[in-house]
């Protein structure tokens, strides 16, 4: 019986192991062929291990172009928007949860269909009106659109509602103002639901490449994502070794922010889903 | 644990930080002297700044971004600021977006099939008023080969700058050891009992080429066909002319003697020429462009070059870019591009260009220069695309055409792939859209 | 009016004002855009009606990107909510071990898409790739991967499915976690088997979070991009050219503004009768709590 036992045990971890590594290989993968030199890289069978370790591709990566520039544009853009999400979706949140107000129902629909609205299907109009109001080569296409969540609005909305009223009517008799107890005391009370969306937010505009590739044209906004995907261009066969560093430092803050703070990530992006 | 990771975090953007601090001062500079710029256009005796976007990657846009470095020191009133776009394509789809956000650039690099799409949209300015003007140029010492893509209903509307041939690349120790005349195959059939013999199935093919468009207009035109009837209005490649080059290469691939190298239009290049040098394909077809790239790439070998095999004719279309100037920009940025266009294509850049890069000089003078000669003698493969100019034609530049171009290559690949698809149904296939285009 | 009624007005403003602005201002401007032709620069849009539509519906290509973008949603859809409910099913225990598991499947998720499009790019290399290098280890021929007209879809399936299977088996997991243990232990009393546990009380249990991760799969896969731009720019042959791409191409490659709108109301309907879908449920799964 234990030996069945001990032989299903053997069986799964195995099955764990393999799971894993189809997850995780691929990025160690990544690792070793950036520090590969570029003959190593077009060898088949592949080589496990880099004869000399090439951290200069690195250097090689980062130098192609103005990375610093980028790096920062990633960076920049996407706590600006974090910051303008956290400002406007604070007060909506408020007003929609503890107001009654002729209209509600409507701006509220109005919120949630934005919600539904994904960028993929308004971005040839939206570029048009920047375009149209000579917004292009700015930060502001790439910050603006997305100042106000819907979806931030929803999540907060959802936690103000479960904050007793008597604390709201206690504070009003103390003659706080509506703005002070918002912040003072809505928000303190929201803080997981805060800290999530904004784990969710940074990710994803850290991430995101589609609305950088459409809203800019000039290397002064040009996000980290652009920058790396344009590595690739370089002309007599791809250099994978100098893509695959680039792209280390692409995903290495994001999976140390991830190894930090599993947790919530996984709760970020998982549970405010399912609510 | 928690900790260990913030360490490792900021640990990571220090380092990231205190990597660039060499290249920041670099990278500082230009921004700074770009922002100079733009404060300067209101005072006139500040440089006038203009933004040039160029296409190519690699050595080719490293030798691009010097040039530009050379001609903002070697004067103080234009200061140019070079952006790389990518390939081809995606600085054609960059500058037509920016023309819509009022963002253009003053001058960029268009391949040349595609100036009559943006000339009929009005995208371009008319240079004859600046060739003719004080800052004037010559333009009888432009090859005249080169400038059947510069004129759209006869108004001048680019300048030549890099610009190629395809060619015949051979590894011509590898043909010397199979017993082949190491200077190449001349005829089509030459090529295709070439690679028959270079071929080792599993290990190595024979020749490869890009499914591509240019190289197809190449085999239609030493076919003694045509691209489209002569008044751009229809296409005319459905014919036996245009048929035959596609069974061509398809029959060879079926052989297995040639290879179809994968990825996307131009990734198809780089593969083929990573082969090339990596010795798995003996021969290749491609641009005179990547010549200096192939010949320092190519480890323990000698690269040879020579004319695209013929047919009926030798034939080939010329490629590249030409340098255009947007219309949008004001009278100050005109006047500042034109000197930047005069001086990127003049004798002496034009030759630097060449010889760093492959692409042929442009100008007469820089031809016959004494400096061009002497690099013919010492690298013989750098003269065959000059040469092969007798032979070359203007690439069809109707402004359907830059969409149809695409459809054409599809068509080509289909037939290629699909076994059961004949080229003639291919090209008739091709036809039907390409009808439509035209309109 | 006094403040008191104008306060929430305000409030709900600044969020409200780019909500319409960038979001539903441009729903109709793209509906208008699409009954014209325009370049992009000319200075005037010429009103054409139906035409754009009509062109687009008797497009071949049209047709074939159209269905490239069905397949590749209900293969990929199809596969990771599958694979992910069996992942579940077996990763749903405290121990360590399974919560490093569950984190390793996960992280994919959070990468951007253009490094996991070059790193399997990369990967699917039909001459140096680790793939073809894994196939031959167990003796099968190598795969042409996204460099042949039969195998590149299935590629970017592949792709996608790797990079949302473990976000999905969580939220199976979140899921599976909100059953009431008591209808497990009422169904062990019943000695019923582990098959008929399985199909009485945890699918119908989970069925919420089965339609909800059905929806939101269903139409984040119609919108794919990134993989496609990056990885096969719709190639070979449009084999692998979907509609975000296409409206893409069609937008900033051949200045058809018109054209691309059309096609971009095309992928509103389909998106919008899959979102109406999405609250109806909604609604519906106000029963369930």
């Amino acid at each position: 019986m234990i030996t069945v036992e001990k032989m299903l045990k053997i069986v799964e971890w195995t099955g764990l192991a393999v799971i894993t590594l189809i997850f995780v290989f691929p990025f160690i993968w990544m690792m070793i062929t950036a520090l590969k030199s570029l003959p190593e890289t077009v060898v088949f069978p592949p080589e496990w291990i880099p004869e000399t370790w090439m951290w200069s591709n690195f250097k090689v990566a980062w130098s192609s172009g103005p990375f610093l520039r980028y790096f920062f544009n990633s960076l920049f853009v996407a706590v600006a928007i974090l910051v303008l999400q956290i400002l406007t979706m604070v007060p909506a949140a408020y007003a929609f949860s503890r107001y009654q107000f002729p209209g509600r129902g409507f701006l509220f629909g109005l919120t949630m269909a934005a919600l539904m609205i994904p960028p993929q299907i308004t971005f040839l109009p939206v570029f048009l009106q920047m375009s149209e109001w000579g917004f292009i080569n700015s930060y502001i296409p790439l910050i603006l659109p997305y100042a106000a969540s819907a979806f931030g609005i929803f999540l907060l909305r959802q936690s103000f509602m479960q904050v007793p009223e008597e604390l709201i009517e206690a504070a009003r008799l103390d003659e706080a103002s509506e703005w002070r107890i918002m912040w003072r005391i809505m928000v303190p009370m929201a803080r997981p639901v805060l800290v999530t969306f904004g784990l969710f937010s940074f990710i994803y505009h850290w991430n995101d490449y589609f609305w950088p590739l459409v809203m800019t044209n000039s290397d002064a906004f040009r996000t980290l994502p652009i920058g790396i995907a344009m590595l690739k261009d370089a002309e007599g066969g791809i250099a994978w070794n100098i893509v695959m560093a680039g792209n280390m430092i692409l995903v290495i803050p994001i999976l140390i922010v991830f190894f930090v703070a599993q947790r919530q990530i996984i709760r970020a992006f998982v549970y405010s889903g399912v609510k | 644990m928690k900790k260990w990771g913030m360490v490792l975090l900021s640990v990571w953007i220090v380092a990231a930080l205190a990597a660039c601090g060499n290249q920041e001062t670099s990278g500082g500079n230009a921004t700074a002297s770009a922002d100079a710029g733009q404060n300067g256009s209101q005072s006139s005796s500040e440089p006038v700044q203009i933004d040039f976007w160029y296409s190519l990657g690699g050595k080719n846009g490293e030798v691009i971004e010097q040039m530009v470095k050379k001609f903002n020191a070697s004067q103080d009133e234009v200061v140019v600021k070079p952006t790389y776009q990518g390939d081809y394509y995606e600085n054609h789809a960059k500058v037509m977006a920016s023309l819509a956000a009022g963002t253009q650039p003053d001058v960029t690099m268009i391949e040349i099939a595609s100036i009559g799409a943006f000339a009929d949209a009005g995208a371009l300015q008319d240079l004859q008023p600046y060739v003719e003007g004080k800052n004037g140029v010559d333009m009888n010492d432009y090859i005249q080969g080169l400038m059947g893509n510069s004129y759209w209903k006869d108004t001048l509307y680019a300048i030549p700058f890099n610009r190629s041939t395809p060619l015949l690349y051979v590894n011509r120790d590898m043909l010397e050891e199979a017993g082949l005349n190491p200077e190449g195959p001349k005829t089509w059939e030459e090529l295709r009992e070439y690679a028959r013999a270079l071929t080792i199935e599993g290990e190595r093919w024979g020749f490869s080429t890009p499914i591509d468009i240019w190289f197809y207009e190449a085999l239609v035109f030493e076919n003694g066909g045509k691209i489209l009837t002569d008044d751009g209005k229809k296409p005319a490649f459905h014919s036996s002319e245009g048929i035959e080059p596609v069974e061509f290469w398809k029959s060879m691939i079926e052989e297995g003697i040639m290879k179809m190298p994968p990825g996307e239009k131009y990734n198809a290049w780089d593969v083929a020429a990573q082969d090339f040098t990596n010795q798995r394909v003996g021969m290749i077809f491609t641009s005179t462009g990547s010549l200096n790239g192939l010949m320092e790439q190519a480890q323990g070998f000698e690269v040879g070059t020579a004319f695209l095999p013929a047919r009926k004719s030798f034939g080939v279309p010329t490629g590249g870019t030409n340098l255009v100037m947007m219309a949008k920009s004001s009278e100050e940025e005109k006047e500042a591009a034109w000197q930047f266009i005069k001086w990127m294509t003049d004798t002496e850049q034009t030759i630097h260009w060449s010889k760093n890069t492959g692409y042929m000089p442009v100008r007469v003078s820089a031809v016959e220069s004494d400096e061009m000669k002497q690099l013919y003698q010492e690298k013989p493969q750098f003269k065959v695309a000059v040469d092969q100019l007798e032979y070359a034609k203007p690439r069809p530049m109707v402004p359907g055409y830059k969409e149809l171009q695409e459809v054409i290559m599809a068509e080509i690949q289909r037939a290629i792939i699909d076994e059961n698809m004949t080229a003639e149904e291919a090209m008739q296939a091709a036809a039907e859209k390409a009808e439509k285009l035209l309109k | 009016m006094s403040l008191n009624t104008l306060r929430p007005y305000l409030m709900v403003a600044p969020s409200l004002i780019i909500f319409l602005l960038f979001f539903i201002y441009p729903i109709f401007y793209m509906i208008y855009l699409s009954f014209t032709s325009w370049n992009l620069i000319s200075p005037d849009k010429t009103f054409v009606g139906v035409a754009n539509y009509v062109e687009l519906f008797q497009s071949q290509d049209f047709r074939q990107v159209f269905f490239n973008t069905v397949i590749y949603t209900v293969l990929t859809v199809f596969l990771s909510l599958t694979v992910a409910l069996l992942l579940a099913l077996w990763l749903n225990k405290s121990s360590a071990i399974y919560g490093i598991v569950q984190g390793a499947i996960f992280s994919p998720y959070i990468i951007s898409l253009v490094s996991v499009s070059l790193l399997w790019m990369w990967m699917m290399d039909p001459q140096y790739g680790l793939l073809n290098w894994v196939l031959n280890l167990f003796h099968l021929p190598p795969s042409p991967w996204l460099t042949h007209t039969d195998t590149a879809l299935l590629s970017l399936v592949v792709v996608g499915v790797w990079k949302i299977v473990g976000y999905n088996a969580l939220v199976f997991i979140a899921g599976l976690q909100s059953i009431p243990k008591d209808l497990y232990e009422a169904a062990a009393l019943d000695e019923a088997s582990q098959w008929a546990t399985f199909a009485r009380i945890t699918l119908p249990m989970l069925s919420p979070t089965l339609f909800f991760l059905l929806v939101v799969n269903t139409i984040a896969s119609f919108q794919v991009f990134d993989t496609v731009q990056i990885m096969t720019q719709g190639g070979p042959v449009n084999s692998t050219n979907m509609l975000v791409y296409y409206i893409y191409e069609y937008g900033f490659d051949f200045f058809k503004i018109g054209y691309a709108s059309a096609a971009g109301v095309v992928l509103l309907v389909i998106v919008g009768v899959m979102t109406v879908f999405h609250f109806r449920f909604m609604a519906k799964r106000v029963h369930y709590r």
